[in-house]
């Protein structure tokens, strides 16, 4: 459990016009979940290709388990599920995860015995005489879903596994990730959704136009992020906050959701003065909890890609 | 090589599974049997006996020797062989012919709806006809080539007869003098006979040739549009994780060429069946033996069947890589024509150069086109079953192909690796000369 799963070493990618991926480094240990975080066009479907060997780094390199070997001669232990998905529509389902199995080296028959527990298991067993293109966008995922695990790879590797599905289905995709972890195998998955990444996330990177910008487990990422943060919840009057929420003595930083507000404390305010002022001038509060930062925040303080932020003037100097 | 074997099959059972396979696969089949009998059903008119009107306004009495030839004419050599002619003699003199020859022309071409009084021509002798061997066929077959010149044979015979006759000449010799030449060929091949006429080897060689042509054009673009496919729907992003590219074009080449095999092979077979049984099949379909004989197969010589096989299988599949590489560079099936193009142009010369070989079977235009992996599977089998060729120069042929194909579909893939994430940008040469190279 000490070697690590996946390590990136100072990799560069460019394409015609621009550069993708910019020196990056990074190591995922072998075990838990681990979340590529970034914004659209950040780099993150890029550096996963990267890591699968689909494209060559122009610089740098890339090492699976320590093995001198490339993802290719290491794919038994790997499952890819990619963001682009496809499947052969033509094919039967059962009949496409098997072959999906096959060109993992597992054999016929132990693939389908495979293929119809994971079927089972993802509650699309009914379908696995359907051709593909007769199920819906959803049940592919699912399909593809279970061809990426068929073969009980260490690593795990999901880019974007959540987008595109139901709240029901993500779950179930959802406990089958954690499940994978609780094993003692690897997940690294891609997200831009921060709250998902939060809740389940033992590690992660934040990466902004091909460059890493945070690194290191949830709770080091957060610390380091510093500052006392406080979660707002406005249940009446919230104009009469406005004054209170602009001034800088109190405040640094704010992300404004409209009835409710996260907000970063200026250095050497207190929560409570801000409590105070705001019971003062009658704001109605639903809710007043001093927080840790969510991913959320820090995600939009260090990218500053979300337009609903709104940095205010000393924010620079805090932050 | 497991991983290979498994892309192989997929392809190859997705294939055949196809509803487009199954039709396609009955499909020509029956165009082949509907081939060979329909010119036999259309002809089979030419095979009927036909009833001919002889107006005899010679003077000289020519209608009488006129009818007796035709009365003899048979189809085909055998005792009981039907008549080719039912003949009546009508005499008339220079003063009624018109009257008696139009009287019969108003009842020519109901012969064949059984009418007794109808005729299917009437033969006009004239009085200059024995001098200067002109006369009239007025009938509704005049424009069937074969009937007219066997007809024209048959009065240049009696014709002859009569004027050998009036020069005295004994009627029996005149018959026996008469018996027509009929030349059989065959083939001579290192000083043995090979059993086979020249007419045949040429069938043989022009057949193999074109079916090749076909297949190659038809499958070759499949394995192409297989390649794009797997770039549209995205599969490949899956595959290209846990396959090299190698394992798998080698296996989509393979796959789809196996699925064009069997087909070919159900053809090949079915065309065997009819070619040995087309007689009878044409019997049943109430068309005359001889009709289904002339579009018969001939017989193939079993070294040549497995010359042509090794070729025919090698060739594919040489020709199927090549499509993939080109599917390999584009992303529509619309880009891939201005490429594909060049590929049809090698087939199209290899199959048009069976035509010069011919001519010359053992030149060195045929010999330098065997070592031409792209030519060798036509020229090959052509020059096998026209001469013989030396052991050497078919290994030495054979394992140029294989290399050939080895190396066309390396080929692909180093461009396939790296066109693979190119969506929607179409390569110049030299970008494709940098892919290959990387």
């Amino acid at each position: 459990m000490t070697a690590a799963s996946v390590r990136i070493e100072s990799v560069t990618k460019r394409f015609s016009g621009h550069t993708a991926v910019n020196r990056l480094s990074m190591e995922v240990a072998a075990g838990g979940i681990f979340g590529l975080l970034g914004p659209n066009g950040a780099g993150k479907s890029t550096t996963i290709r990267l890591i699968m060997g689909i494209l060559e780094p122009d610089e740098g390199k890339i090492v699976l388990f320590d093995s001198p070997h490339g993802s290719r001669a290491l794919s038994q232990r790997i499952g890819y599920l990619p963001e682009e998905r496809g499947l052969y529509k033509k094919m039967k389902v059962l009949d496409h995860l098997i072959f999906l199995g096959e060109t993992k080296g597992i054999g016929r028959a132990d693939a389908r015995k495979r293929a119809q527990v994971w079927l089972e298991r993802l509650g699309v067993s009914e379908w696995a005489l359907k051709k593909v293109e007769d199920l819906s966008k959803g049940m592919q995922q699912k399909v593809q879903f279970a061809g990426a695990l068929l073969h009980e790879p260490e690593l795990v590797i999901l880019d974007e596994p959540f987008s595109g599905l139901d709240p029901v289905n993500a779950q179930v995709m959802k406990d089958i990730v954690v499940g994978i972890a609780k094993e003692g195998r690897t997940v690294l998955f891609s997200t831009h959704v921060m709250e998902q990444a939060e809740r389940m996330c033992d590690r992660i990177a934040i990466i902004a136009r091909g460059e890493m910008v945070v690194n290191g487990t949830v709770a080091q990422v957060k610390a380091d992020f510093g500052g006392r943060h406080v979660a707002l919840g406005f249940s009446h009057d919230r104009q009469r906050a406005a004054a209170i929420l602009a001034d800088p003595r109190l405040i640094a930083r704010i992300d404004d959701y409209g009835a409710s507000a996260e907000l970063k404390m200026a250095d050497g305010a207190d929560p409570e003065q801000l409590l105070a002022a705001l019971v003062r001038e009658g704001v109605g509060l639903r809710r007043f909890e001093v927080v840790e930062p969510s991913l959320q925040a820090i995600f939009i303080a260090k990218v500053g890609a979300d337009p609903t932020a709104t940095p205010l003037p000393a924010a620079g100097a805090a932050a | 090589m497991n991983k290979t074997f498994a892309v192989i099959r997929r392809e190859y059972v997705e294939r055949v599974r196809t509803k487009a396979f199954v039709i396609s696969t009955v499909l020509l089949p029956v165009f082949m049997v509907l081939a060979v009998l329909l010119p036999g059903l259309m002809m089979s008119g030419g095979n009927r006996t036909r009833h001919v009107a002889v107006v005899d306004a010679s003077g000289s009495g020519l209608g009488q020797p006129v009818s007796e030839v035709l009365k003899a004419a048979t189809f085909g050599d055998a005792k009981n062989a039907k008549p080719r002619y039912q003949v009546q003699v009508f005499p008339a003199d220079a003063a009624n012919l018109a009257q008696v020859r139009d009287g019969l022309i108003a009842k020519t071409g109901f012969a064949k709806d059984r009418q007794p009084d109808g005729w299917d021509g009437v033969l006009v002798l004239a009085d200059s006809t024995l001098a200067s061997g002109k006369l009239t066929y007025y009938g509704d077959n005049v424009s069937s080539p074969n009937s007219m010149s066997q007809l024209q044979r048959d009065v240049s015979k009696a014709l002859a007869g009569v004027r050998l006759a009036k020069s005295g000449v004994d009627q029996a010799l005149v018959s026996k003098a008469m018996a027509s030449a009929d030349l059989d060929t065959a083939k001579v091949s290192d000083g043995k006979l090979t059993g086979q006429s020249g007419e045949a080897s040429f069938m043989i060689a022009y057949f193999m040739g074109f079916v090749l042509y076909l297949a190659t054009l038809i499958y070759g673009q499949q394995t192409m549009t297989s390649v794009i496919e797997e770039k549209t729907s995205r599969i490949m992003e899956v595959l290209t994780s846990s396959l090299t590219p190698f394992q798998m074009l080698l296996g989509k080449v393979l796959g789809v060429g196996s699925a064009g095999l069997t087909q070919m092979a159900i053809w090949v077979g079915s065309a065997f069946v009819l070619g040995s049984q087309g007689a009878r099949l044409a019997g049943a379909f109430g068309a005359s033996a001889e009709a289904a004989r002339s579009f018969s197969i001939p017989g193939i010589a079993p070294s040549l069947m497995v010359v042509f096989l090794l070729y025919f299988a090698l060739g594919f599949l040489l020709y199927g890589a090549l499509y993939a590489a080109i599917g390999a560079m584009c992303n529509t099936i619309q880009e891939t024509q201005q490429y594909a193009i060049f590929v049809t142009m090698f087939v199209l010369v290899g199959f048009f150069s069976v035509f010069a070989l011919i001519k010359d079977p053992t030149g060195s235009l045929g010999v330098t086109m065997s070592y031409i992996p792209f030519f060798s599977p036509f020229t090959m089998p052509v020059r096998w079953s026209m001469t013989s060729v030396p052991l050497l120069q078919l290994c030495v042929s054979l394992a140029l192909m294989v290399l050939a194909l080895l190396a066309c579909v390396w080929l692909a893939a180093r461009i396939y690796r790296t066109g693979i994430l190119m969506y929607g940008k179409k390569p110049s040469w030299r970008e494709l000369w940098r892919w290959v190279r990387a």
